[in-house]
């Protein structure tokens, strides 16, 4: 009540605005509790003035950066219209171009920049998600010092004195970073470094590359990281190397890889994969050939394949080696495609990547393949100096430390001996914006904005720079940590708003016929700024032979192999407070909320396994042991677990903390580098615990159900075979002569027709590689609930938007018993599964209130507040994608630390307002962004034209990077999903008739023969495999 | 001023004896009040000469106003008022709306009967009977005859008949 | 027409005269009701009570509170339903369908059947109305009613809407007829108690029996008005259990989606319907002394509907099981496989052997007059047919179409507590019935013992001539 007056009596100041502004700073630094409704709504004013600031920026209006109240309405602010700013998201070293769509100045969705040719308008799971980040909780409200809060200005006074007192007796001062993408910041840590001379930066990060750096550095004479161009690759051959989730610019990756997997009669061509791993990654999910190997193998795989190329290239072998046909064959092809060819590993050991880099270099990939004058700036962590660092403090050598957004006690193998070090350190201060598990054991905390408050700028690849803009004023007392440094540094100018906007005017600016505010405002407005890089050429000199001895002395194989992974949900974990993350179905366990040891299932054959329970099991590495459930994971290679990075978090909020066990401890130096690998493993199971890991799909096979999933290969696609003999069900039937007649042409009833627009969507099953962006953007696109681990193993996760994992099985589908099992080393396919839009709908007959009814632009529509929560749609929906809300899931306290969006202020303010938050007791499901559709709608009406084609985009569509997902209107013969899908009505003479026959060979519907007419039309899954019938 | 209404009230026993009773009195030309029994005594209501019961026509009127006004709502509510596209059905088509329509003739059918029947027959829960014997709803038949309505017979005379047709007592009742 | 005749068994035993019948039902309702009674009363009121517990919860907490998932989204709510629904079929079945046909051995039996049918259909009512996830708007919501918002009307081509319409009339028809054959005896009472000078309780069962009278005339409309009820109650209760079988047959889901489902829910409620009717019946007839009038002549000609049913069931069966292979359907045929090889076949094999196996012990005289017997596989039957609707609901949705949401069903204490509820409803109401209403149809029994109790065998023919040349 009290806050709601102080907000009221505020609006009444606003007439006078300057007094305002300056009365409005002071009252937002009291330090309220979360619960504090006022100064968000506060906010929410000073957000809507921002807007107006940004929006004028973006209009190449003077630049007001001023958050002002909202006196006179600006022309192009209107409340309820959503804004769009240009930005970048920035963690350590992972770089995604976004443009951020802000309502009421509130940020509520993130999507891919289009204009950047790093990311090309690609995110992922973690980039949609980290629009909530932005309203966690567990923020830091202001500066603290130890455990209490101190104002900004004795902050900085008793930080400087600390360092110059430091720095007067010569003591060391250490900046410890994940990689820094940005330029402005390293000038500004140079700045620093100018004023504290004993001042070293060391960057480090927890997925690190470093032995990449080091192989690079051998064979080309600079330490870089090289861009790769997947989409030139005929042949791509994987060796650990999880391109498509964890390893490389990912985003970029993925779009590429998809190119070369897009198969139509036009292009026939496409790439064939070979991975060779030991857990089931995503990217080996996606491979036509895959291979488990253990990690030991990895060494002698990649000699023998250097040795298989050398011998056809002509040059000298090496030692070593291990005999594998498929790798025979991929050398064969890979030779045949020289140029159009590409080797990759995962490997962090340098030894690994200077062979891989000869490979390359006998396949001319270089140039072509990959780009090293496209250096990328992803992954500069240097492990040998932060294991320096790590001993320099162990041995009281350091005398301050100030550990910029990053958190090695948590994330670095050495985490815990820093963390118990750090109480000798005289100066310790972190900028994190939130506490984590470093900032709990550091003096001071100076927190930063989220990269969504914040001004910055980033390099992610040479000579293509980016600039970050907020896209709301800093939530709390926060203080860039740019800024910190320069006021720490003594700098006059400590905005680094003017630092950046400086900066890229002295680096950038080069004249050119519009004065730099044009330009700066160009920039701001595309969010990119890129320079042309002239390829440089490069001669490989590395020292392959001692690599090779390298490898012969390093890789011994023995007893329990461990590979310890970052998965696609959580990542590296910097962002596994985030329950959007943690309820992300893993793309290929489809575990949430938890984290696990997989086995293999032959190893895993005595562990009895069953839905209902699993057991527990020690897992001991590099002395630290960690107690986890196992996962039994077909086409895991026998002999190795697997665990995933991330989780085992203490510090890093309510959603994360105390799920699964942290195993960054368990990664060891070899040969110079972290190496994320473990041999002689101790795993014990302890079959009398049992545990409950929540999945949202459990059984693994689709039973060769064929009206359900469709595959074949690329032979057979070619050929037209697959045309001829693809599955079509038939209904048996005396009228035909054949006495067959496909079901689709059985009705009972004439036809609707829809005269305006028929909504459809294709999916392609042969570019999904599943990683499950679509369905982060699903769920914070449309306000869909988080259930938490307790509730989804009740199977009642929310999701509109699923991704169907099934695993190929050895038994033919009539052997219902055998079919129910996966294989050893199953092919994997992935299935978006979404409401299909039925023309002829099951849900809607049943109905009994009419709360689901088909609009008159097909559209299975659901009236949230008629449904009285029967459930009998649900039941008779044959795809299951219907979801019930069981309980009430906002305002509840018992989802209150799952469903953070919809339980404190806070977090709702990431609610987009298009979307109702449904209430208990009722049924929802995919609308395909109706919201999306209406908005799309008035646009058109106000300028009065019809609608154009891709106005409308769906969430779902705009995550995937792949393209896989294509959403249009069907009655538009020009629309590109009419021509992809080569659109025909089913009865000529009826144009705009709701039954829509596709003519693309590798079109289907979902269980066409229940005659259910989806909206949304599936391509059948083409592998790259030779003479293999699938 | 009602005037007072004298009955002669014949008791029977047997069901067999009564209806014999009914037929050879009725024969004599004697007018019978009304015969009241525990149960249902198949074949009185012919010797009484009762004509049957329409009830059966009030039932089958009742059923055809009920399934007409099924139809009519269900095509007006679906067809007309309100159409919607379900399941990619027809607006309105009689299959799915035979359920309701037979659902609602039974009832109303059954509800109108049991009101005509209990309005003819004026039983209402606050109305006291007038009872001739309190046993007729035990194990005794009663026939109630009105001796005003039989001017030309004499009470004894009546009472006489009775015996002879084989009831077990005469008792004389009398309504203010 | 001949109806009876000398050699057949008699109905009523022990050469009852129409006044000890008024005295034998009617003494029940006079006195105090006996330890037994208040025993019973005493343990229905607490299961009723915990039942009551678990649904306030289930209401204040959400649906959440029963074991069902995203693919489960019926379980025990329909399956006890359907179950109910079932059973009261026999109370109707008994004095609609057996009156037609002129079956007098129904007589003693009817009205405790039809006070059975009006409860289990009020048990079954609760079920629909508990599942709905927004009851308090979905119990008006589901009628043809205006709303605020202008017209927004209810879907008819929804099987559950055929169900409201279905069980609503179902529900009052029953009453009425029920209350209807109650009127003649509630008079019996109330005249009793002019005798007895209780005078309260003269007036209220004067109220109860609308002042009847017991003329000629009134009789002979309340025989037309009872013959059309019965007319109309016999295709009604065929309606309402084809009806409810609709709300499977008509929809896409495997297992679900059958032709033969009318006939076979029919014939399950008949069967389901006579077990539960036996075993109360027995018990009734324990507690009030009833011997004579609920024979083991009734009980054997109940158990031999027992046969037949549950034949028609066990044929059912097979013929699901046989069409699943012979139509060539893979998610027919994986679904039937699934009921018998999958996860919850236990479920149906307790339900082959309960309904199917059981039920032919009947063919054994010794076993179908044997009042033990008869009561504990009229129980066994009950289960067996709670499994059949388990088995139809749970295994068909449990793993469909798209094995990527296949998933299993687990009840919780909610489950079990809302199925509790209605069984506390259930005996409580029925105690209470026995106890303040006649529960023999004194009027009808009392047109038959002449006919048809011992003692007066000599004439039985005689009096078949005169009393049913209609």
């Amino acid at each position: 009540m009290k806050s709601k007056k102080i907000y009221w009596k505020g609006i009444g100041q606003l007439a006078n605005s300057t007094e305002f502004v300056k009365h409005a700073h002071e009252e937002f630094a009291q330090p309220g509790p979360e619960e504090d409704l006022g100064h968000n709504r506060r906010d929410f004013l000073k957000m809507m003035g921002f807007g107006v600031a940004a929006a004028s920026l973006a209009a190449c209006e003077a630049p007001i950066r001023k958050a002002i109240p909202f006196v006179n309405k600006p022309v192009d602010f209107d409340a309820s219209i959503p804004n769009y700013y240009a930005s970048s998201f920035i963690n350590g070293g992972d770089y995604c171009s976004i443009v951020v769509k802000t309502r009421e100045g509130r940020p509520i969705k993130i999507d891919g920049n289009a204009l950047s040719s790093v990311t090309q308008g690609g995110t992922s799971a973690q980039v949609e998600a980290s629009v909530l980040s932005l309203y966690d909780n567990d923020r830091l409200r202001g500066p603290k010092a130890g455990r209490k809060r101190i104002d900004w200005k004795d902050l900085d006074a008793q930080i400087i004195s600390k360092l110059n007192e430091i720095a007067g007796k010569g003591g060391q001062i250490r900046i410890v970073s994940n990689t820094i993408l940005s330029p402005s910041t390293k000038a500004v840590i140079e700045k620093f470094k100018t004023k504290y001379s004993t001042t070293q930066h060391i960057q480090y990060d927890q997925n690190s590359q470093y032995g990449m750096l080091k192989a690079n550095e051998e064979s080309f004479g600079t330490a870089m990281i090289p861009s790769y161009d997947f989409s030139k690759a005929n042949t791509i051959v994987g060796i650990g190397a999880d391109f498509l989730s964890s390893w490389g610019a990912t985003i970029a990756n993925t779009k590429q890889y998809a190119k070369t997997r897009e198969v139509s009669e036009d292009k026939k061509e496409m790439s064939r994969h070979y991975q060779f791993e030991s857990i089931l990654t995503l990217t080996g999910a996606n491979a036509d050939y895959r291979t488990p190997i253990k990690p030991s193998q990895e060494g002698a795989l990649v000699v023998q394949l250097y040795n298989l190329i050398a011998s056809k290239a002509g040059r000298a072998t090496v030692s070593g080696g291990l005999e594998n046909n498929i790798l025979a064959k991929a050398a064969d092809e890979l030779w045949q495609n020289r140029g159009k060819a590409l080797v990759v590993a995962g490997s962090n050991d340098k030894a690994i990547q200077v062979l891989v880099n000869g490979i390359n270099d006998m396949l001319n990939s270089y140039g072509t393949t990959i780009l090293p004058h496209l250096a990328v700036n992803y992954r500069m962590g240097d492990d040998q100096a932060m294991a320096t660092f790590m001993s320099d403090v162990k041995g009281n050598k350091i005398g301050a430390v100030i550990f910029y957004n990053c958190n090695p006690v948590y994330d670095h193998p050495m985490g815990e001996d820093l963390g118990a070090a750090l109480k000798n350190i005289s100066l310790s201060v972190s900028t994190g914006f939130k506490e984590e598990e470093t900032g709990a054991l550091t003096n001071y905390i100076a927190p930063d904005h989220h990269y969504l408050e914040s001004w910055n700028d980033a390099e992610p690849i040479r000579n293509h720079f980016s600039l970050v803009q907020p896209a709301i004023t800093p939530l709390f007392k926060s203080r860039a940590a740019q800024e910190s440094f320069l006021v720490w540094a003594g700098e006059a100018e400590t905005d680094y708003f003017e630092f950046v906007k400086q900066n890229w005017q002295s680096r950038f600016y080069n004249g050119g016929e519009f004065e730099f505010q044009t330009f700066w405002d160009k920039c701001l407005y595309d969010g990119i700024y890129e320079l042309p890089v002239d390829k440089t050429a490069i001669s490989f000199n590395g020292n392959t032979s001692a690599a090779a001895s390298a490898i012969a002395s390093n890789y011994k194989s023995g007893g329990v192999e461990l590979v310890i992974f970052e998965n696609g949900t959580v990542g590296n974990g910097s962002q596994a407070n985030n329950p959007l993350l943690q309820e992300l179905p893993d793309p290929i366990t489809k575990a949430v909320w938890d984290n696990y040891v997989t086995v293999a299932p032959k190893d895993a054959a005595e562990i009895s396994f069953d839905e209902s329970h699993t057991k527990m099991a020690s897992i001991s590495a590099n002395g630290k042991t960690v107690k986890l459930p196992v996962m039994i994971q077909p086409g895991q290679a026998q002999g190795t677990i697997g665990i995933a990075i991330g989780y085992g978090r203490t510090k890093a909020g309510k959603v994360a903390d105390g799920i699964g066990a942290n195993v960054y401890p368990m990664v060891s130096m070899v040969n110079g580098s972290l190496n994320f690998v473990a041999t002689d493993v101790k795993f014990e199971v302890h079959y009398d615990e049992n545990y409950q890991l929540a999945q949202t799909q459990t059984h693994n096979t689709y039973m060769g159900r064929q009206s359900v999933i469709q595959e074949t290969n690329l032979d057979k696609f070619n050929d037209g075979s697959f045309a001829k003999e693809r599955f079509r069900p038939e209904v048996n039937t005396w009228k035909e002569k054949s006495h067959k007649i496909d079901p689709e042409k059985m009705t009972l009833w004439k036809n609707h027709e829809y005269k305006n627009h028929h909504w459809g969507m294709s999916i392609d099953l042969n570019t999904c590689i599943g990683c499950g962006a679509c369905v982060v953007a699903c769920n914070v696109e449309n306000n869909v609930a988080l259930v938490g681990r307790q509730e989804v193993i009740n199977r009642r996760e929310m999701h509109w938007l699923r991704i169907d994992r099934y695993y190929s099985s050895d038994s033919p589908a009539d052997d219902w018993k055998g079919a129910e099992h996966a294989a050893e080393n199953p092919e994997v396919v992935f299935q978006p599964m979404l409401c299909q839009h039925c023309n002829n709908a099951p849900c809607e007959t049943v109905c009994p209130v009419a709360a689901t009814t088909h609009s008159t632009e097909g559209l299975n529509q659901m009236a949230y507040n008629r449904c009285i929560g029967t459930r009998y749609c649900a039941n008779n929906c044959p795809y299951k994608v219907r979801r019930f809300n069981w309980f009430k899931y906002h305002d509840n306290k018992q989802f209150a630390d799952v469903n953070t969006s919809m339980n404190t202020d806070l977090g709702k303010m990431v609610l987009n307002p298009d979307v109702t938050v449904r209430s208990r007791g009722v049924m929802e499901k995919c609308t395909f962004c109706v919201q999306r559709i209406q908005s799309g709608k008035l646009n058109a009406r106000k300028e009065r034209r019809p609608m154009k084609d891709g106005e409308v985009v769906t969430a779902c569509q705009a995550a995937c990077s792949t393209g896989a997902i294509l959403f249009g209107d069907m009655n538009n013969a020009e629309s590109a999903i009419s021509k992809h899908l080569k659109i025909r009505p089913t009865y000529a003479d009826k144009p705009y008739v709701n039954d829509k026959d596709s003519d693309n060979p590798r079109a289907y519907s979902v269980l066409e023969e229940i005659n259910t007419r989806p909206n949304i039309f599936y391509l059948a899954k083409v592998r790259n495999k030779d003479g293999a019938n699938v | 001023m009602a005037v007072d209404k004298n009955f002669l009230v014949g008791i029977f026993e047997d069901e067999d004896v009564l209806i014999n009773a009914v037929r050879s009195l009725r024969m004599k030309g004697i007018k019978i009040h009304e015969v009241y029994s525990p149960f249902p005594v198949h074949g009185l209501e012919e010797v009484l000469g009762y004509t049957r019961s329409r009830l059966p026509i009030a039932a089958f009127l009742f059923g055809l106003t009920g399934t007409s006004l099924a139809l009519l709502m269900q095509f007006w509510m679906l067809g007309f008022d309100w159409p919607m596209i379900i399941g990619g059905k027809p607006y309105a088509s009689l299959p799915p709306f035979i359920p309701v329509t037979f659902e609602f003739t039974v009832l109303l059918s059954a509800l109108g009967m049991v009101a005509t029947f209990l309005i003819v027959s004026d039983m209402k829960p606050y109305r006291w009977p007038r009872q001739f014997d309190i046993r007729s709803t035990d194990d005794k038949h009663v026939m109630a005859i009105d001796i005003d309505l039989n001017g030309t017979k004499s009470r004894t005379d009546i009472t006489q008949l009775l015996r002879e047709a084989g009831a077990s007592e005469v008792n004389e009742k009398i309504f203010a | 027409m001949q109806v009876s005749s000398a050699i057949r068994d008699p109905l009523i035993t022990g050469g009852k005269t129409m006044k000890d019948v008024s005295h034998d039902i009617g003494r029940h309702v006079e006195n105090k009701p006996t330890r037994l009674w208040y025993i019973a009363m005493a343990i229905s009121l607490t299961v009723l009570a915990f039942g009551f517990y678990c649904v306030c919860v289930l209401l204040w907490e959400g649906i959440g509170m029963w074991g069902l998932n995203k693919t489960v989204g019926w379980a025990w709510d329909i399956t006890n339903f359907v179950w109910w629904v079932g059973i009261g079929h026999a109370g109707t079945l008994i004095s609609a369908i057996l009156l037609l046909f002129r079956q007098r051995w129904r007589m003693s039996i009817n009205r405790a059947a039809e006070a059975m049918t009006i409860f289990a259909v009020i048990c079954a009512a609760t079920f629909p109305l508990m599942h709905m996830g927004r009851l308090w708007l979905g119990f008006y919501w589901a009628l043809p009613l205006p709303n605020t918002f202008g017209s927004l009307w209810v879907n008819f081509n929804s099987p559950l809407l055929w169900d409201v319409f279905a069980i609503s009339t179902y529900f009052i028809v029953s009453l009425v007829f029920w209350y209807i054959g109650l009127i003649p005896d509630f008079a019996t009472i109330r005249d009793r108690a002019v005798v007895q000078g209780a005078n309260t309780r003269a007036a209220i069962y004067n109220a109860l029996s609308f002042g009847w009278q017991g003329g000629a005339k009134t009789w002979m409309r309340y025989e037309s008005v009872a013959l059309i009820l019965a007319g109309l109650s016999t295709p009604l209760v065929l309606s309402v259990h084809t009806i409810v079988s609709m709300d499977f047959a008509t929809s896409v889901i495997p297992g679900w989606h059958t032709t033969i489902f009318p006939p076979y829910f029919v014939a399950g409620a008949i069967f389901s319907g006579f077990a539960m009717v036996l075993t109360l019946l027995l018990v009734t007839r324990k507690v009030f002394k009833l011997e004579d009038y609920i024979t083991i002549y009734h009980i054997e000609m109940m158990n031999i509907i027992i046969i037949v049913t549950g034949s028609i069931v066990g044929i059912a069966y097979i013929t699901e099981l046989f069409i699943s292979w012979y139509s060539g359907v893979e998610y027919e045929g994986y679904a039937f496989y699934n009921r018998v090889q999958g996860p919850y076949a236990w479920a149906y094999w307790s339900m082959m052997t309960c309904n199917v196996i059981s039920p032919q012990l009947f063919w054994i005289k010794k076993i179908r007059t044997s009042i033990v017997a008869t009561f504990v596989l009229s129980i066994v039957v009950n289960i067996g047919m709670w499994f059949e609707r388990f088995v139809i609901i749970v295994t068909s949705l449990h793993r469909d179409y798209l094995p990527s949401s296949w998933t299993m069903f687990h009840p919780t204490m909610y489950d079990i507590g809302e199925y509790l509820f209605t069984f506390g409803f259930f005996f409580t109401a029925f105690l209470l019935f026995a106890k303040f209403f006649p529960v023999v149809n004194i009027a009808e029994i009392k047109s038959i013992i002449k006919a048809t109790s011992e003692g007066k065998q000599g004439t039985s023919r005689e009096v078949d001539k005169t009393t049913h040349h209609s």
